[in-house]
């Protein structure tokens, strides 16, 4: 084996697994709240891309400036979401709650198309293409910065619902709804606020992607289902399990290509979702049921 | 929102423009028949169907296929129609496979029950596959503009042509340029990685290259295969492995998207290579690709059945297509435009729409001077176009970025005569 | 009831009359109602009794388009036969993730998670089998005849696409009505409720999912004789298993109606919506508006267009019994 590149992919396969955190965080932290899973996931990320990559074309500000900003575009957009769909929704069987966010999904990948047109983009951003050289190793720096601002989000929005008013008020709805109903939290509210929370992590998640891939409108799906994978890994609900579960799954896949071909890399991934929901139902580090 | 605005600009650009050539399709008639247009009894227009991957992961290429198709059928319709008919106009009926099979099916039956006389389309093999066993159940005419695979046309199918080169003529090219550069230049490339995406066309393709290669006598050795799968997003651990195999020449067969990633990629990790060259393929052609890509898609060697730009069809189409959608008519969009012009033919020479006379026709066509590479569209017995032929492009700096694709082989169509190969490293650039 | 059964016999003779003055598109779209309706039956049987919501049924039409298609390739046998074995096939392949899954106690979001692994992995299996095409897939022959299950027409598609359906309610039917049914329902209901009265929740569920599977399985060999164009990404990917579900969701889960009569709505839906919008420069266009209809009719008709239907029938044959 070669130590060289056994190197290489073990420095990729980690900063992988941060973004991979970011990309389940979202969808980790609405099922806490809400017991929500929000299959249009994949489609927000993809929004965030494009509003960055707006951005990026039209004042040619880089997504790392922007990043705030598409946040809170996204953001509006899962309080509007939430608002209007969701919260008719929450109280329905889990198979009834699949369709319309199923469909919500469709509709933003497809209004990406109407909007931006089917195009791959990958515009080039400040640091796109730098790297940084150890021995023999590189490390790539747009995923370097992906890396680092994931672990700090989560570690925010973790402080956020542990220190703050509104985050203690989360918490409380999302251990029960009831409870939280009768001591005045005015629970539809607090749905909005964390549904569009959990946007807003995605629309991050989106912008610090733009540098790494081409964006095209059909991107969501397999965001969908990497998310779906780190979350269950990390314990439903569980954010910082989310951030584990993003880390393992990236080294799994990374290291996997030592051994295996790339196509059987999510191979690696659902082997491992299999055997982890069998013996770990709720992921490694504990999460809702 | 400039995206959009520009969108609108360019609709109305289009629509401009379909007026001014109608007009002036209009003043062409007038000269040739003597006696005003209007004044005619206006025969029925002819209607034929385009199914193309409009939405759904191939949606890109899909688009540009249908604007070819719709840009090629209002060509003849402003140079009089299907004279042999009274000038009866082109209609053209639109159907999206969503890039499914089963859609493509539905869609085109459909086009047939409102009255598609013949078929084009649709760029996936496997969608290919349903509406040629469709065409053949309902007996109607098939074109393929754009479809890969050689299977297809193996099937022993009466109703399906293929305008686009086979498998094994696109093979063959990349084989014959590579001969030609490696003698030209008197370099040799020892160690090859060939990158894959993993579907029908991805693996067929780069296992007849590979297979080519090894019959061909050229002494390099593949090192590694890489197939990874369609849409990837990160190809950091495949690009460390091809790497540390060290190779001097990548072929890849990809599709846009993974070829950006996969150049940026081996800028990053400092993949040190005497080129890149593409056995045919997408992915390193598109304005978007290229515009994206800056000087990292320079010297990039391609073999593709690429546009003719002497051909005066090709100059007329492009003007338009860029005036329409502001980008140059890439090989995908002309196949598609020539797929119309071959229907057009056919039309003109059956007079009618039976489809007996149109398969008639369709076996003895004669096409000269497509507006893509090669000799006159013909098809032999399977139903394949003889006179295809690929070109060798290499993208080479100009300023403005849309004209920096250029044909360096064969010689007769050559827009630059110099070939850059071995070319500078990716990171050793501006 | 008596009446329903009348009114349902009746629109049988008039379906089975259609072909008659049907052009072959149109027949096309009730080829793809009937196919849809019978894959969300199949479905219903398993999520819409038990409970147990699986997101990972495109796994058996996979199964049973390969299984018929290898053995016909392969051996020359039969899709019939072929038909059969790739059902029995895909029960044992339901068997083992239904042992896994009950038997661990996944339940809601867990179980779908493990359904949709399931069939993801399958899809990665096979994209690596040469002898299945692998990533290329596989390109069938049309060699029409009846042994072959290949036809030039759509009419036979059409018969047995319809006959399809027909028998699926009829099983789903005798299944509602039958002790198995029950506790099926009570599984659903409240599955630790059910176990304390002494139902075996597992052995139900472990029926349903395997009646499931077999009767998913058949569709496949139908797809794959009516496309003649086997990919991995499209039978076992997650769009069809999603596909799949949304017509019983949308009918109401749990009725032998439901997944039919959903059919009838959303693939013509589908179909005009593509016709008419999916035109030149507005690409997507449909596929928003069907999007925004699917949520619509989920909002405001959470448990199924059904329960209005009979709402609606109720009000109808009451008030001619009042006359």
């Amino acid at each position: 084996m070669n130590a060289d590149l056994a190197l290489q992919l073990g420095i990729q396969g980690l900063l992988t697994g941060g973004i991979y955190g970011l990309i389940g965080l979202g969808l980790s932290l609405i099922f806490g709240v809400m017991g929500v899973i929000n299959f249009a996931h994949g489609q927000m990320i993809v929004m965030g891309m494009y509003v960055s990559f707006w951005i990026l074309t039209l004042f040619g500000i880089d997504p790392y400036l922007s990043l705030m900003v598409v946040a809170a575009v996204i953001f509006a957009l899962g309080y509007l979401v939430q608002s209007t769909i969701v919260n008719r929704i929450i109280d329905y069987p889990e198979a009834m709650q699949v369709v319309p966010l199923v469909s919500l999904g469709l509709i933003l990948e497809n209004m990406a198309l109407l909007f931006w047109g089917p195009d791959h983009r990958s515009p080039e951003t400040a640091l796109g293409l730098d790297a940084i050289r150890v021995g023999s190793a590189t490390i790539d720096v747009s995923r370097l910065m992906a890396f680092g601002l994931a672990i700090l989000f989560t570690l925010c929005i973790f402080l956020f619902l542990k220190k703050s008013n509104l985050g203690k008020s989360i918490r409380a709805a999302a251990d029960n709804r009831t409870g939280a109903i009768l001591v005045g939290i005015k629970v539809n509210r607090i749905n909005n606020i964390s549904f569009a929370l959990g946007a807003a992590t995605t629309g991050a998640a989106g912008a610090l992607l733009l540098p790494l891939m081409p964006v095209t409108p059909h991107l969501g799906h397999d965001f969908t289902l990497i998310a779906f994978v780190v979350v269950i890994l990390g314990g439903m609900g569980n954010l910082l399990g989310a951030l584990f579960g993003g880390l393992i799954l990236g080294l799994a896949e990374s290291l996997s290509a030592l051994w295996l071909p790339a196509t059987m890399k999510h191979l690696v991934s659902f082997g491992i979702l299999v055997v982890i929901m069998l013996f770990k139902p709720h992921g490694l580090f504990g999460g809702k049921r | 929102m400039m995206d959009r605005k520009d969108q609108n600009v360019k609709g109305m650009n289009r629509r401009t423009f379909i007026k001014v050539s109608g007009a002036a399709g209009l003043g062409l008639s007038l000269t040739s028949f003597g006696v005003p247009t209007l004044l005619r009894a206006e025969p029925a227009p002819i209607k034929i169907g385009s199914v193309q991957p409009a939405t759904g992961p191939l949606a890109m290429i899909g688009q540009g296929q249908r604007r070819g198709n719709l840009l090629a059928a209002e060509y003849i319709n402003s140079m009089g129609g299907i004279k042999s008919m009274d000038g009866a106009k082109l209609k053209l009926l639109l159907g999206d496979s969503e890039s499914k099979p089963e859609v493509g099916r539905q869609e085109a039956d459909r086009l047939i029950k409102e009255g598609a006389v013949m078929l084009t389309g649709p760029f996936q093999s496997g969608v290919a596959m349903a509406i040629a066993t469709l065409c053949e159940q309902r007996q109607v005419p098939f074109v393929m503009d754009v479809a890969a695979l050689d299977a297809i046309t193996r099937k022993g199918y009466k109703y399906t042509f293929r305008v686009f080169i086979t498998a094994k003529g696109l093979v063959g090219g990349a084989v014959k340029y590579l001969k030609m550069v490696t003698k030209e230049k008197k370099v040799m490339p020892k160690r090859a990685v060939v990158t894959n995406t993993a579907d029908a066309f991805g693996k067929g393709m780069s296992g007849g290259f590979i297979k080519f290669l090894g019959k061909s006598g050229l002494p390099i050795e593949i090192v590694e295969r890489i197939q990874y799968p369609l849409g990837i997003h990160d190809l950091s651990a495949e690009v460390a492995r091809i790497k540390a195999a060290k190779p001097d020449i990548i072929f890849p067969v990809s599709r846009p998207g993974d070829s950006v990633i996969l150049t940026r990629e081996l800028y990053k990790q400092r993949v040190e290579l005497m080129g890149i060259f593409c056995p045919g393929s997408p992915g390193w052609y598109e304005p978007e690709v290229i515009k994206d890509l800056g000087d990292l898609i320079l010297y990039v060697l391609i073999n593709v059945p690429w546009i003719n730009p002497s051909s005066p069809v090709y100059k007329q189409a492009n003007k338009a297509f860029l005036k329409a959608y502001g980008k140059y008519l890439d090989t995908n969009s002309a196949y598609a435009y020539t797929g119309v012009l071959v229907l057009a033919d056919a039309l003109e020479r059956a007079g009618s729409t039976k489809p007996e006379a149109l398969l008639k026709a369709l076996h003895k066509t004669y096409y000269k001077d497509p507006p893509v590479l090669g000799g006159p569209v013909q098809f032999n017995e399977r139903g394949d176009n003889i006179g295809a032929m690929t070109g060798l492009i290499q993208v080479q700096p100009d300023p403005d970025p849309l004209k920096r694709v250029k044909i360096v082989a064969p010689k007769e169509f050559a827009q630059s005569d110099k070939i850059v190969f071995p070319a500078p490293q990716l990171w050793e650039r501006g | 009831m008596n009446r329903l059964y009348m009114f349902m016999a009746a629109a049988l003779a008039l379906i089975l009359a259609l072909p008659l003055w049907l052009d072959k598109y149109t027949l096309g779209i009730f080829v793809m109602i009937f196919y849809y309706a019978y894959l969300g039956q199949s479905w219903n049987v398993l999520t819409g009794y038990t409970g147990h919501i699986s997101l990972g049924h495109a796994l058996y039409v996979g199964i049973g388009a390969y299984t018929s298609t290898f053995l016909a390739q392969t051996w020359g046998i039969s899709p019939w036969i072929g038909m059969l074995a790739g059902g029995l096939l895909s029960m044992t392949v339901a068997l083992c993730m239904g042992y896994l899954g009950f038997r661990f106690g996944l339940r809601g979001v867990y179980f779908v998670i493990l359904t949709i692994g399931f069939a993801e992995i399958t899809r990665l299996i096979v994209s690596h089998i040469e002898a299945l095409g692998s990533f290329s897939g596989i390109f069938l022959d049309f060699n029409p005849s009846f042994i072959n299950f290949q036809f030039r027409g759509n009419m036979p598609y059409y018969y047995i696409s319809l006959g399809f359906m027909v028998v699926s309610m009829i099983v789903v039917r005798l299944i509602e009505t039958s002790r198995l049914g029950r506790f099926m329902i009570a599984t659903r209901e409240d599955e630790d409720a059910a176990e304390a009265l002494g139902v075996n929740t597992f052995k139900y569920s472990m029926i349903a999912i395997a009646i499931s599977a077999f009767m998913t399985a058949l569709a496949g060999t139908f797809y794959a004789n009516y496309i003649f164009y086997l990919h991995p990404a499209t039978l076992f990917g997650m769009a069809l298993s999603i596909e799949l579900i949304m017509r019983p969701i949308i009918g109401g889960m749990g009725t032998v109606l439901g997944p039919v009569i959903g059919s009838f709505i959303l693939t013509p839906l589908s179909e005009i919506s593509r016709a008419y919008f999916a035109k030149g420069g507005l690409e997507g266009l449909h596929l928003i508006l069907y999007g925004i209809l699917a949520i619509l009719v989920v909002l405001f008709m959470p448990r199924g267009i059904i329960v209005y239907l009979k709402g609606a029938s109720q009000w109808i044959f009451n008030s001619a019994d009042k006359k």
